[in-house]
């Protein structure tokens, strides 16, 4: 048998355990899938795979027990899901075009959750549309709010859904719901101070729960929305690592342009001689200086938008484990 | 005298109430409910009749127009005590018949119970004027009804809004402001029947024992005291008062009240600690009674009128109309056995 | 129109301290009152609260303020010539006739003591009732109030005085107020009333015990700590059931109040 792995990989099937076996990873960017396509998936599986899907651990399905000469026939049958993708690039019958950047996940947010900030899924589809595809390794997840969900943390670009409360004093009657609440369970940003809510913005996160708090609409929603974003989470082999901020209060349009931009930067300083270097690692070998330099270019910043000035990833270096006794 | 409005006569005639009145309606509030990309319609100054939503209930009552959250009492400066000036416009207010009987609710506690009618309430209520929105129908949450609460004619203008609006006007002072307008008699209708219906228990059979039933503790297990249906609600009048100084030396500063209701912590807190209704279903208790017992005992009428807002801001999906039935239910029980 | 909300200055006279944390403050008196009542105190910027009167006579009215916030706090920075600023008087007040020709027993614990001094103090050598029985319950001898006047309330058998808990330099009574009602002379039940003042814990258990001892609840006077605001009944705090306690009470009638759940 043979088999050009490599291009098999970026038409996003897998080199399995079982020779002669490949699956079939379905991208379900912002994990919301419309249900006419069950069907499909069904069909799939029952003719060419082994009757069962693999939800996978970014949100997509993987379709195992598929024979590799069946590829060809499977890119024709998953043409409408690649069409409803909504891509720039023209859809054909050879299947998706590149599987490096991987699914863009979400949280289900506020089509549903009573916690998110926004629209994750439709967020993450906008993502999608701008940055697939792409064979470079990038991870990136929208989570709808600070509760973090998603896990937005252990991607290597993680936007974090923010709001910034509106204060009406008028309308405010001193229960005091919002102070108690940010206190027990947020930063203790608010303070009653004569009967009014103050704010210290340094420490509010904008999870959004003192304006679900208020009983009179004191407190509600600024009309634009914000984003924080954090950066270079990992997990691996070397330096397992929660993502740290990078922006906070940030716009739209400025979030879409630093991910952008990160391909660019990756594209120039990523090391062709390795099979695939990560962008963390690229950052870790550049330093944040250059990384936000490049990325920032010609990003027109909100001017409410706070930039981390260092950024000191530590997580755990698994060389450590020679201390460990 | 009855009148037959376009929708363009509409927006003239209130072009010409502007000048003399504030004119305050449901309107829609972009983007300002609790959850992400959700509005609420609030009552808000409107100046065109497109600005009027119809279709949907009023997260807030039109309360606060004259009842505000939020109200400077009086500013004191070296000893010397001054009250805040109101604007001196008149106040038009668009609203339903519920609306109209909360607000009677309101009257009689402000300017009717104790010594003393409330000054600060007064002065701002002698304002309005109410403009009548015809309800033939209701929310899926009104049972006004049930609480008589969705009939009235305590209105200066009755409006029945559709492709042509008609007006019915009783207050002289309104009529100029129709001039013009092609003559059409017009009797307001009202709502006769809601799809949720209250039954009431009789006040003389709610005894004692009642207030101890076990059917407040659900309420202890779900109430979580976050006070919208206070706030929401057209009849809770309840307020608390507040000092703060301004500057050094506290040498000025104001006094002012805030709506304060009943289900939020700190309402009934005495200095030195003590606090009564600690549970949650004991609030529920006091709420409902008032609601539909005591304000009865005191005032010869039922508090509530039915407008089922504290159902629909009800985070915990707590509803009062089967807190009512619930209570009738037990009263009816028990005087059988 | 009459605005109720507004306050009038009422000057400091003196200030007689009492305990560690109540003073007698002595305000110069402009309007009539009844002993029950009770004044909103104010400093604007600072707070409003209800305090009882105590006592009052020709010019001169009384008020026992507990140090325990923001608003008694500033208050205790004050002395002669300050002046106070207050709404009221409100409540109904003990009307003295309800007790005319009775054998008056008056039951205080603590600083229920205040609302009740007046009354005390009126019928103590007074021939409109036929007997006066008073018995006082305090914390511990530390927060005895109005020391002189008690002390010879004592003296005089008028009164009988218990802490719930003294050291060994206490030669009085000791023990909660309860214990002591078996030394009231009840002979002539149907000729006694009660006026049972102080927290609500020692009301509850004062009066649980007088109903015992065949007291008819028509006999007991009770005067009601809640928390009052406004005082003209608009603002709700202390309402319970259909009763504003600032305008019906904050003196009632045991049948009354014993229907009141809060």
């Amino acid at each position: 048998m043979s088999i050009d792995t490599r291009k098999v990989i970026k038409n996003a099937y897998r080199v399995t355990r079982v020779r002669g076996k490949t699956a079939l990873r379905i991208r379900v960017p912002g994990g919301h899938i419309e249900t006419r396509f069950f069907s499909l998936i069904d069909e799939i599986a029952s003719k060419y795979g082994d009757g069962t899907a693999h939800i996978t651990t970014r949100q997509g399905l993987e379709l195992p027990g598929i024979d590799f000469e069946n590829i060809p026939e499977i890119n024709k049958m998953i043409r409408p899901l690649i069409e409803s993708l909504g891509l720039a690039v023209e859809v054909t019958d050879t299947g998706y075009p590149a599987a490096g950047t991987r699914n863009i996940c979400a949280c289900i947010g506020n089509r549903v959750c009573t916690f998110a900030n926004d629209d994750t899924t439709t967020l993450a589809r906008e993502i999608e549309r701008m940055v697939y595809p792409n064979n470079l390794h990038f991870k990136i997840a929208v989570t709808g709010c600070p509760n973090d969900c998603i896990k937005a943390y252990m991607n290597d670009f993680g936007i974090i859904c923010t709001v910034e409360p509106v204060y009406d004093q008028s309308r405010c009657i001193s229960c005091g719901a919002c102070v108690e609440n940010c206190a027990k369970a947020v930063t203790g940003a608010l303070a009653m101070k004569d009967f009014s809510v103050e704010r210290n913005r340094e420490i509010c996160i904008g999870c959004g729960e003192c304006v679900r708090k208020c009983p009179t609409g004191a407190m509600t929603r600024s009309h634009t929305k914000s984003y924080r974003m954090v950066i270079m989470g990992r997990t691996g082999r070397k330096n397992p690592r929660m993502a740290e901020t990078f922006l906070k209060w940030a716009d739209r349009e400025s979030i879409l342009a630093i991910v952008r931009n990160a391909y660019t930067f990756v594209e120039r300083h990523i090391d062709r001689g390795l099979d695939k270097e990560h962008v963390g690692y690229i950052v870790d070998r550049t330093g944040y200086p250059t990384f936000r330099e490049e990325v920032l270019q010609d990003v027109r910043l909100d001017e409410k938008t706070l930039v981390a000035e260092h950024i000191d990833w530590s997580g755990y270096r698994y060389t450590n484990d020679a201390g460990l006794r | 005298m009855g009148y037959q409005l376009s929708r363009e006569q509409f927006d003239r005639f209130l072009d010409r109430l502007k000048e003399d009145y504030r004119v305050f309606g449901p309107a829609l509030d972009e983007d300002k409910g609790a959850l992400s990309d959700s509005d609420r319609i609030t009552y808000k100054e409107v100046s065109r009749l497109g600005e009027l939503v119809l279709d949907r209930k009023s997260y807030f009552s039109p309360k606060e127009i004259f009842y505000p959250l939020r109200e400077t009492l009086f500013r004191f400066c070296d000893g010397e005590i001054t009250v805040p000036a109101i604007d001196e416009k008149k106040t038009a207010i668009l609203l339903r018949p519920c609306d109209i009987n909360g607000i009677d609710r309101l009257d009689t506690i402000f300017l009717e119970n104790g010594p003393s009618e409330d000054f600060y309430y007064k002065r701002r209520r002698d304002k309005v004027r109410f403009f009548m929105i015809e309800c033939t129908t209701g929310f899926d949450s009104c049972f006004c009804v049930s609480m008589n609460g969705g009939r009235t004619d305590r209105w200066d203008v009755a409006f029945r809004f559709g492709e042509q609006i008609l007006a019915e006007v009783k207050s002289e002072e309104l009529e100029p402001y129709f001039a013009g307008c092609a003559q059409q008699p017009f009797e307001p209708q009202f709502v006769t029947e809601n799809s949720k219906k209250v039954r009431l228990p009789e006040v003389a059979d709610i005894t004692a024992d009642v207030f101890k039933h076990e059917l407040w503790s659900e309420y202890t297990a779900r109430c979580i005291a976050c006070g919208r249906c206070n706030t929401s609600c057209i009849t809770c009048s309840c307020f608390t008062m507040q000092d703060a100084a301004f500057g050094a030396e506290g040498k000025m500063g104001e006094r002012r009240r805030t709506w304060a209701g009943c289900h939020i912590n700190g309402f009934t807190d005495m200095a030195g600690g003590h606090r009564f209704r600690e549970p949650k279903g004991d609030r529920m208790r006091f709420k409902t009674m008032h609601k539909i017992n005591d304000y009865y005992r005191r005032f010869g009428k039922h508090q509530c009128v039915g407008c089922g807002r504290c159902e629909d801001v009800c985070p915990q999906y707590i509803s009062f109309a089967r807190c009512i039935n619930t209570l009738s239910d037990v009263t009816r029980e028990r005087k059988s056995k | 129109m009459k605005n109720p909300f507004l306050p009038h200055k009422m000057e400091i006279l003196d200030v007689i301290p009492e305990t560690e944390i109540d003073s007698t403050f002595v305000l110069a008196l402009d309007k009539p009152v009844k002993p029950g009542q009770f004044l909103e105190l104010s400093l604007p910027g600072v707070g409003e609260a209800p305090i009882s009167v105590s006592d009052f006579d020709e010019g001169r009215l009384f008020v026992t303020i507990r140090k325990v916030g923001r608003l008694t706090d500033a208050i205790f920075t004050l002395g002669p010539g300050d002046f106070l600023f207050a709404r009221g008087p409100y409540g109904n007040g003990f009307d003295y006739q309800d007790f005319w020709g009775s054998d008056l027993k008056v039951i205080a614990g603590g600083t229920g003591l205040a609302p009740v001094k007046k009354v005390i103090k009126n019928f103590i050598d007074s021939d409109k009732v036929s007997s006066l029985q008073v018995l006082l319950g305090f914390k511990t001898p530390e927060d005895i109030l109005y020391r002189e006047e008690v002390r010879a309330w004592v003296d005089s058998g008028v009164a009988t005085l218990t802490v719930d808990k003294a050291g060994s330099d206490w030669g009085g009574n000791t023990g909660l107020i309860t214990g002591y009602l078996k030394g009231l002379d009840l002979s002539r039940l149907d000729k006694c009333k009660f006026i049972v003042v102080g927290p609500p814990v020692m009301i509850k258990f004062v009066t649980l015990e007088l109903l015992l001892l065949k007291v008819p609840e028509d006999n007991i006077w009770v005067s009601l700590e809640r928390k009052m605001s406004c005082g003209l009944g608009k603002c709700g705090h202390c309402k319970i059931d259909e009763t504003y306690v600032c305008l019906e009470g904050p003196v009632f009638r045991f049948q009354r109040a014993r229907r009141l759940l809060d």
